[in-house]
Parts: structure tokens; sequence; C-alpha cells
């Protein structure tokens, strides 16, 4: 028994030598310790043996396995070091496995439906092309009315009814769509498109992007709107964040307020992202005008609510640190990678 | 709209900072954009006098003034003539920083003693415009007598001037007046109205001035008032300070009262020579055909009929509330003015001042709509200005045609409306005490507040507008933050797809950065995506005509080709143009966001990134006649190259069964599964022939991929291979199955079988693909191919095809035999179908 222990050791290790790579070592494996090997019907056949050899050669032929089993680690371990022993440098670089992107400002329009989804906000889209009627009339913006003002509009050519069709300078009409369409309550947000005649700086595209929001019930008032600001300000830019409003106006909206928030980077003690304020606008709002509500068919005795509006490049420059607006649309792989 | 700080003091009492004043009002509602502040880049320029003019040696054009700064005496050179001695003037002595009058950008420049035609000058005396408070170069700035000898100009001058950045619904706070109102409110103390009593008895008509209004709907009002020994010239320092920190540059007596009166009270007025109106008649009406104005600015105009006109009695003299006429300006040689002071209709002046361009500060305020209660006013103060100039002899008011005085109904407010719009209460005291601040009549009856406006606050219609008012002089502090309760709705009509996203995300996940590209484009970049030499029109310019897209409708298309021309690349459709738009660049609405991208994909390779694989999903804007165009959300791809996983260094190079895989998973991720689409060639201009498929679901075209034509691909500047794909994305969500259904597999083991065959070329996989499946059922699982070969050992015009096809059954194992069975037959029907040889 032992001799043939001997003589099968010596043979294992003398091929064990040679076997070069993975394959090799995994055909070793089998040939010594596998099933059908020469060492497993040697331990097999212990049982047959004698009474007082059984112990001995039982115990010989388990050394002899954790030998070669030890060995075949020894051998693997030493076949994962180079030729000259040297250790796999870890700190190669991965093989590029890359996934690819989203838009920074498909990201933040995500996020802030992901934020006002739980106060039961459903996002809602419209045309970009408008009528001048969803775009101004119904929001209490009638022709001619120095409001229009606000915004400079892209009129589309159009013969057949001049000035009558606009891209949207704002996702506003879809408000009256939407409550044209269905009966309070109505709790929606309305990313998209809009568009102005501007011309481009730093601050300033003729395409960007807005998210809308509205809110009517019987019982929605002010200071909802404060609140589902504050909360807004407070999950987009973190808990420390403070809300402040002030009066404004919008013709769709009465009261109207524009909404600031104590700034992000300097928790408002003042730096170059405020201004050196403590405060850094972010987006206006007001209660619906009972006009707005009225044309729309709802009675303004009984429903009310508050509506909003924000531009998504301005939070997404915010939240990124961008500077310059005009980066969304370059498209310039650097900054798309950057901000994945 | 530029306010002086000490103006607003001057009519309100206030004694709180210019900083404190910017606050308050801002959270009103009024927004201070900025707070300029004269002489802030001042810098040892002082209030002088002019002890003697002596003049100078060498020169006739310079003089030489001796300036006492309070401490010295101080001889300088100077150019300008328009002082004497005895006059107090601004001074900066040698060493102080001056703006440089004569540099392009602004730039301080310190000042040194200079010696000039043979005398040294050792200080200066200076104009507005080396201050930087105006642009006025014409002689140096003389002060009221008053001026404090000595001291700083900054405070002899006051200096802070607050400009406010005003909301279309205030015509009133386009006045000093209006923002006095408000601040009074906010700091509780009481306005100081610069408007006179009534004298008008004292100051009868001399003579008769004939109104006559045609339609009281375009010119509520007509006011005017005679002031005789006119006496034109320069106007006082103080009001001549006043205008230019308001931003108006003074000109003469009479113009500068009128101005002065429109900045204080909102109120704009007009002055004609009265000798120059004909038939001692002033009318108010449309123009007629034909008639002509030369205006004030030399422009000899044709009148459109719906201009409204001031008219004498033979014709035109100025366009109403917009500009003057020639004619009757008033000169140095007036002896008799009539002031017009008038409520014009809001629509008409804001359309003919934007139709001839003429936007001014007296046509912004009439746009706003004046409250015709303010004419008369406007008048007693002008004439009391003009006595106070000494510029001419007032008549309060010589003539006022006023046809339908309106008298606006009071609003009535429940007190619990309040709280019930704000969520906050707000108790009866503060809420009279807020409302009567701002001057408007309460009335209390019960629960309810009858609340009469002033005449100047026509913007308060409604229960909310006087919530809002309350609301904002209280201040939004007051309201705490709660969040909206009650009933959720459940689904929105036009709620977005979340399929849109998953798409966003399955190409993400297959590599591709996501771009938002613009939806303005320009017609020369789509004409860019269609080979030249099929083009009449040379690529670069813009192509006005249809003539372009005709030709390329000529050109050779069929079946897919002709359908993606109609959709999904739709160069036989007219896009939307703009009536106004910003450049040819962007003077359409994109019909495919292919020519971006493809600008894109030129764009990033310049940094020679070697991972190029982009996506947009952005709508194009296909036109429907009498309806919104419209916007379907097209999914476009471009690749340059792909780095490969696998090593650091392989680029994977893209052929087309790499773009068809990311067309399958997109399929499949969007519920249809890959094998329901099928591929056939794309004869498309865009795409290069052989090298490019299109995808149809039952003859409907959903995608279209391959490589873009070498020529197109040229025409954007890319000189390397370039591949795009392009998916419907709305048409792939009709054919879409839904979600995914669950199909049990066999629980026994499966036999593989390998099968390599040579074809005729001209056989297409799917065929034979298609042969495999129907001949191995229904013990046949799948067949996978996993190789195709030509070449040398294959007889020219053939190919090997390899597949890896798996046999079993739902309820035993097969044994080798069966399997062997189900083989065959799939071998037989290649070979009988297809003519199909096993190989090897
Ligand atoms: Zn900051």
């Amino acid at each position: 028994m032992q001799e043939r222990l001997d003589a099968l050791l010596t043979s294992a290790r003398a091929e064990l030598a040679v076997a070069a790579d993975d394959a090799a070592l995994e055909q070793w494996r089998v040939t010594h310790l596998g099933r059908r090997s020469e060492l497993t019907g040697l331990l097999r056949s212990v049982g047959s043996l004698p009474r007082e050899e059984r112990r001995e050669a039982g115990q010989a032929a388990n050394a002899a396995r954790r030998e070669l089993e030890e060995a075949l680690e020894t051998r693997q371990t030493e076949l994962r070091r180079g030729a000259d022993g040297a250790q796999l440098d870890v700190t190669m670089p991965g093989y590029p496995v890359r996934l690819g992107s989203l838009h920074p400002l498909t990201r933040t329009l995500r996020e802030i439906r992901r934020v006002l989804a739980p106060l039961g906000f459903r996002a809602v889209s419209g045309p970009e092309v408008e009528w001048d009627r969803y775009n101004f009339e119904l929001l209490n913006i009638p022709a001619d009315h120095p409001a229009r003002d606000m915004w400079d509009t892209f009129h589309i050519d159009d013969k057949a009814r001049p000035g009558e069709l606009l891209l949207r300078t704002h996702t506003s009409p879809v408000q009256a769509r939407v409550m044209e369409q269905i009966q309070p309550p109505v709790r929606v947000i309305v990313p998209g498109k809009v568009y102005r005649y501007e011309d481009r700086d730093a601050s300033h595209e003729a395409e960007f992007m807005q998210v809308e929001g509205l809110a009517i019930d019987k019982h929605i008032t002010m200071a909802d709107l404060r609140g589902t600001l504050t909360y807004f300000v407070r999950a987009m830019f973190g808990p420390d964040r403070e809300l402040r409003i002030r009066a404004s106006y919008f013709p769709f909206t009465e009261p109207s307020a524009e909404a600031e928030m104590s700034c992000h980077a300097c928790n408002g003690d003042g730096c170059p992202v405020c201004g050196g304020t403590g405060w850094i606008e972010i987006l206006g709002s007001g209660m619906v005008h009972p006009k707005v509500l009225a044309d729309v068919g709802y009675d303004p005795d009984v429903y009310q609510g508050f509506a909003f509006g924000m531009g998504v490049e301005r939070i997404a420059m915010l939240k990124y640190g961008v500077t310059d607006i005009r980066s969304f649309y370059r498209n310039d792989l650097r900054f798309l990678r950057q901000l994945r | 709209m530029r306010v002086p700080f000490e103006w607003l003091c001057e009519l309100t009492g206030i004694e709180a900072s210019v900083d404190d004043v910017a606050t308050r009002l801002t959270n009103a509602g009024f927004e201070v954009g900025a707070i300029h502040r004269a002489g802030e880049h001042w810098d040892r320029i002082v209030v002088g006098e002019v002890v003697r003019i002596d003049p100078h040696p060498n020169a006739d054009r310079l003089n030489l003034p001796t300036v006492n700064t309070g401490s010295e005496e101080i001889q300088v050179v100077c150019g300008a003539w328009n002082f004497e001695a005895g006059d107090r003037i601004a001074f900066a002595p040698a060493g102080a920083r001056l703006w440089d009058p004569y540099a392009d950008e602004p730039v301080l420049k310190e000042l040194k003693p200079t010696r000039i035609r043979g005398v040294v000058s050792r200080g200066m005396l200076c104009s507005t415009k080396e201050l930087g408070i105006s642009d006025d170069h014409e002689g140096i700035l003389v002060l009221d007598s008053g001026a404090p000898l000595g001291r700083p100009l900054a405070e002899a001058l006051g200096g802070e001037v607050l400009e406010f950045e005003l909301k279309a619904n205030r015509p009133d706070a386009l006045s000093v007046l209006g923002i006095a109102r408000e601040a009074a409110a906010l700091y509780g103390t009481q306005v100081r109205s610069p408007i006179p009593d009534d004298r008008a008895g004292e100051h009868g008509p001399s003579q008769p001035v004939q109104l006559q209004i045609d339609d009281p709907a375009l010119c509520a009002r007509y006011s005017a008032a005679l002031v005789h020994d006119v006496k034109v010239g320069e106007s006082p320092a103080w009001m001549r300070d006043r205008l230019e920190q308001a931003g108006v540059r003074p000109i003469t007596t009479i113009v500068d009262a009128t101005n002065y009166v429109m900045l204080e009270l909102g109120q704009p007025l007009h002055a004609f020579d009265w000798e120059t109106v004909r038939g001692g008649f002033i009318g108010v009406r449309t123009a007629r055909p034909g008639e002509r104005l030369v205006t004030l600015d030399g422009q000899d105009r044709e009148l459109t009929p719906e201009t409204l006109c001031i008219v004498d009695a033979e014709g035109p003299v100025a366009l109403a509330g917009v500009m003057g006429g020639l004619d009757t300006e008033v000169t140095d040689t007036t002896a008799t003015v009539l002031l017009e002071s008038a409520t014009f209709d809001p629509v008409s002046i804001r359309r003919t001042a934007h139709r001839l361009n003429l936007r001014s500060e007296a046509s912004r305020r009439f746009e706003k709509g004046l409250p015709p209660e303010l004419t008369v006013l406007a008048l007693r103060r002008c004439v009391q200005l003009i006595e106070e100039i000494g510029a001419g002899r007032g008549e309060i008011l010589t003539a006022d045609a006023y046809p339908e005085p309106s008298d606006p109904a009071p609003v009535a407010l429940a007190f619990d409306r309040i709280e019930r719009l704000m969520g906050v209460a707000y108790d009866r005291g503060e809420v009279r005490q807020a409302l009567s601040s701002l001057e408007f009549g309460l009335d209390e009856v019960c629960d309810e507040l009858r609340v009469t406006s002033p005449f100047w606050r026509r913007d308060v219609t409604a229960p909310a507008d006087v919530v809002e008012e309350v609301a904002r002089l209280v201040g939004y502090e007051r309201i705490p933050d709660t969040l909206p309760t009650g009933q959720v709705m459940d689904l929105a009509p036009g709620e977005i797809d979340e399929r849109d996203d998953e798409a966003r995300d399955v190409m993400a996940g297959l590599g591709f950065a996501e771009c938002v590209t613009y939806a303005l484009t320009s017609e020369a970049r789509m004409a860019r995506l269609v080979p030249p030499d099929l083009l009449d029109a040379p690529p670069d310019s813009p192509l006005g005509d249809e003539d372009a897209w005709a030709t390329v409708r000529e050109s050779a298309m069929d079946g897919a080709g002709r359908a993606l021309a109609d959709r999904l690349l739709p160069l036989d459709r007219e896009p939307l143009r703009l009536r106004n738009p910003l450049s040819m660049e962007e003077n359409v609405l994109r019909l495919t966001g292919l020519g971006t991208m493809l600008e894109t994909l030129r764009a990033n390779r310049r940094h020679a990134d070697r991972d190029l694989l982009l996506f947009d999903f952005q709508p194009s804007f296909l036109a429907r006649d009498g309806d919104l165009p419209e916007e379907p959300n097209f999914l476009t791809a471009v690749i340059g190259e792909r780095v490969s996983a696998g090593r650091w260094n392989e680029t994977g190079t893209v052929e087309l069964p790499f773009v068809r895989g990311v067309v399958d998973e997109l399929l499949a991720r969007s519920g249809l599964p890959a094998d329901e689409a099928s591929h056939d060639d794309l004869q498309h201009p865009t795409f290069a022939s052989g090298a490019s498929a299109a995808v149809a679901y039952r003859g409907r075209l959903l995608a279209a991929y391959g490589e873009v034509d070498a020529e197109v691909a040229e025409a954007f500047d890319l000189d390397e291979r370039s591949w795009a794909l392009l998916v419907d994305m709305p048409a792939v969500r009709e054919a879409s199955a839904g979600p995914p259904s669950f199909s049990a597999w066999s629980e026994y083991p499966s036999a593989l079988r390998d099968l390599a065959i040579v074809v005729d070329a001209e056989v297409s996989q799917a065929e034979v693909n298609d042969a495999i499946l129907r001949a191995g059922r229904p013990l046949l699982q799948s067949a996978r191919l996993f190789d195709e070969y030509r070449g040398e050992q294959i007889p020219p015009g053939k190919r090997s095809l390899a597949y890896a096809l798996s046999y079993a059954a739902p309820d035993r194992t097969l044994t080798d035999k069966q399997a062997d069975r189900a083989h065959n037959r799939v071998v037989r029907a290649l070979q009988h179908r297809l003519g199909a040889e096993l190989r090897g």
C-alpha cells in the first residue's frame, strides 16, 4: 500500500510541476483526485483490507490526498504569479465596461417628479406648439395686454390662421388643458420644453425646460403652497434649507409669490452662488387666479388652489454647479459623463 | 423705473435707510433690482465756488477759473464757458479719480496736475459725464447756490437711486408718488402729495379751446390747459438733477416740466405750440385714409386707419400717446403752450407703439391703463411747476372732455374668505388697517367688507385682489407651512408614459449617452441628410423652396424607404416655420433630430473620444391641417465608435449586426419580441444601401438603422463611418403586446445539436431561421446562429451558416435517437426547401 502511494505521489508531483495553465490543472485534478482516480480507488479499497491494516492504510491514503490537494493549491498560486513570481498588479485599470448615461436634465426632472409624487402630483405633458388661446388667453393674458411683454414669443408662420400658433412660452397652458378635461381634485406637475424669443447667453436660453405644478381642490390654501415649496426645496437641496416668499405678479395667479431658498452653497452666509445675498430665487408661484378657474369651467367660489413653475436648468445648475445654461444643449460627452 | 431716494423720502417722510426701504418694497412686490449710488466711485470730489475767471494768456477758447474748495484756492485751466464767478460747481483737485469720458469702456483715471498751453492746471471743473451721472458732456455741472462749500459732492447731490423692476399690473407704480404710497403704507407714514389744491377759480380759461373725442372707448378723457408768456430755456438745477437721476434727459423748461410730472404722478403730458394748432380745435380720432404726419423725429409717416391721432381743425398734429408732430413742437419762439393730459386706450397705444417701434416712457404708461381722474391733477401740478420755474403763466384747466365718467363698483369681501384662501387668520383690525393705509375706502356690513379702490388702483376688482393687498401689506412671513390634504386625483389626461423613462434607461444600459437637443433647426441642416447630388440647391443655402424636398421624393426610394421618408425621416414633408426666427440657423421646427445628432457626433469626435454612442429622445414636429402638429417622440441614436469590453485597447468595430442588437434589445424591452418584427433592406438616400435596414411589424414601419451614406456623412464633416438608428417609439408602443407573459420550459435535459449548412448567398438568414423553426417543431426549443462564413472553402455565391439547436420534450428525457430524428427532419427540410448542403 505505502509503495503504491509513494509511486503515485511521485508521478503526480512530476505531472503537477509541468501543468502550466488552468486547463492542465483541472485535468491533473481529475486524474489524481477525481472520482475515478487511483487514489480514490485506493481509499475505497481500504475497507476490504484486514482489520489490523485498515487504520494505518486509511491514514496513509488520507495523508496522500491532503498532500496532493495542498500541492495543487500551491501550484495554482504559483501560476497566478508571473514567471518571476510577481503578484498581479491590482492597480491596473479595469477593462472598459461602461454604461451610457442619462442627461442631467432628465435626471433632474426625474428627481423633481420623485420628490413631488408622494404629495400626489402626477406628471402630465402637453403640446410644445400651442394655440395662443392656451398659452395666453386662458391664463388671463388677453391679446394686447402689457403682461404679454413678460414672454417674448416665437410665432409659427401659419398662413391659414396667422398669429394663432406659437411655441409655448411656459408649461402653464397644460394647466388649462388638464382642468378643461377633468373635475377637481387636480394635482399635476407638467415637465417640458418651453421657448422664448431671446438671445442666448450664459444665463438665458431660447429653449429650456420648465416644471409646472398645479393643485386644485376646495380647501387648498397659500399656506399649502408655502408648505409644498418648503418640502420641495428641502427634499431637493437638503433639510437645512429655508424658504421665503415675497409678493409678485403673474397674470394667472392672485396672490402671487416669488420664492427664494437659503443658499445651499454657503448656508445663507453669502457667496458667489447666491450673489452674496444668502438667498437664491428658485421659482414663481401663487394662488390660481379666479378668472383662470372660471374660464375652464370651475366655480371659483367653490374651488381654489395653487400653481408654481420653475426652470429645470436652473435647478440642475444649482445642483451640479453648472455656470452656463447652454452647456445642457451642447451635449459634449465630457459634460454628460461628468454629470452622469 | 428709477426713483431718486431723496424724492421718495420727500413724499413720504420716511427716515429709514435706503437698504431697508428697498428690502421692504421688494417683499411687498415692488422689486428693487438695483440701488445706484451717485458718487460711489468718487474720491475727493467736492463742492467748489468759482472765485474769479481769468482769460488764458495763450488760448482764446480756454479760461482760467480760480476755485475756492473751502480750504484753499486753486487755479485750473478750463474749456467750458457755462458758468460765472460765484457759481458753485463740482470740483476735482489733482489726485481725485474721475471717469474717463473718452474711453470706450467705463474706466476711472487719476487726475494729475497738467500744463495746458503754458499754464498749470491743478484740478478740474467736472461735467456730468466725467462724474458718471449722465452722458451729457456739454458744460460743467453747476450746482444749486445752496450746495455746501467744501463738502463731498455725493453729499450735495443726494445720491441713491432705486431702480425698480415693475410688474405689468401696476400702472400707478410707474411714478414716484405711486411708490411713495406703497412705502408710506409699509412705514405707517402719511403721503405728502405734491398735487396742489384746485385753484381753478383764480385762473379761469382765457379763450375757448374746442375739444372733441370721436370714440370714448379710445380716449376716455382729454384735459387741456393753456400756458401763456412762455419762456423756453434751461430748467433750474434741482429739476435737472431729479430728471437725470430718474434717467430722463433735461431739455428745456416746458418739456422738463411735463416729464417731471410724468415721473412724479405717472401721467404723460404733451405740450403743443398753441399758435401752430389750427382753428383753436383739438380732436381725438383714428386716422383717415391718406393722412400723413411728420413726427418729432423728422419722419414723414403715412397713418394707418387704426392709428389714434390728435388732430386740429385741418388734420393730424400728433400720434396720440406715442409721439408729437414736428409742426406743433414747442420751440424757443413759442409764446403759448397747450398742455395735453389725456387717457388713451391702452390697446390702441400699445399697437401703434409696437407697429411703429416707438415705445417710450409715455407709451409704456398708457399701455398699462391710466385712470381718467389723473388728467386734471397732473395738469394742475404741471402748471404749478411751470410757474415755479418761471417758464410761463398757466391756466389751471382750460378745457376738459370726459364723455363717460366711470365709477367702479366696490368689491365685496367676506372676512372669512381671507383665511380660506391664505390658510392663516388675519384679524379684522389688521385687515382694515392694511387696506386703509393703501387708501382703500372701507364699509363694513356684518361679516363683509365693501372695499372701494382709490382711483389709481383700477387693478383691484375682485376679492382675491383685495386678499393679496392685505397679505402683502401684513407680509408673507405670516403664512405658515402646511401640506395639501384631501383626496388625491387618480389618472390625469396626458399622463407621461413611464415607458419613456424605460426606453431611456435601456439605451443608457446599452452604453448610449443621452443628449437633449434643440427642437429648432435649419432647413439646410435637414437638407444635408440627403446626398447633395440629389438636391437642386446647394446644401449650405437655406432651402426656402419645396423643390429640394420634391427632388428627394422623386429619388430612388421604394417600400420601406418611402415609408421612412414619410414619417420617421420625413423628407417629403414641409416643416413648421417660425415667423420670427432668431436666425436662419434655427428657423424651422425639426422633422427629425438626425441632423442635429450627426452634428453632435461630429462635435464630440473633435476631442477624440473613442466611445461614441449617443441618443436623443425628444419630439419631432409633423404639421397637420387645421390642428396642432403631431409631436411624436422619435428616438434617434448615432454611433461613431465603441470600445469593446475585454481589453484596454480594443476598439470594437461597429457593423450592422451591432446596431441590430441594439434595436432588438430596445424593441424587446418595449414589449415587442425581437422575432416578431421583420428586417428588410432599406433604400433611402440618407442610409448606405446594402448596409441599412428597415424594421416593420405587420406592415408598419417601426425603425430604421444602418450606416450613414458616405456623402451624407461627409456633408456633416464626418470622415469615419457613422451609424444611425431611428425608432418610432409611439408606433412601437402601439405594436407592443404589453407586459411579457410567462411560458414554461421543459424540466428535462435538452439535446444539443450543431448544424452547419452552405446555402446560396441570396437566401436570407431569416429564411433559413424560419425554415429551421418550422421543421423542428415541436421538439426544437431554440436555434441560435453562431457563425457566418464566406471564403475559400465555400464556393463563390454561397455562404455557410452555423446554428446551435436545442431539442427537448415537455414530459420526458429525449433519447439520442429521438433527438437525431428531429434534427434530421430539420436538415432534410433545409436541403429540400432551400437547396442547402450540410457542411463538414
Ligand atoms: Zn451662497
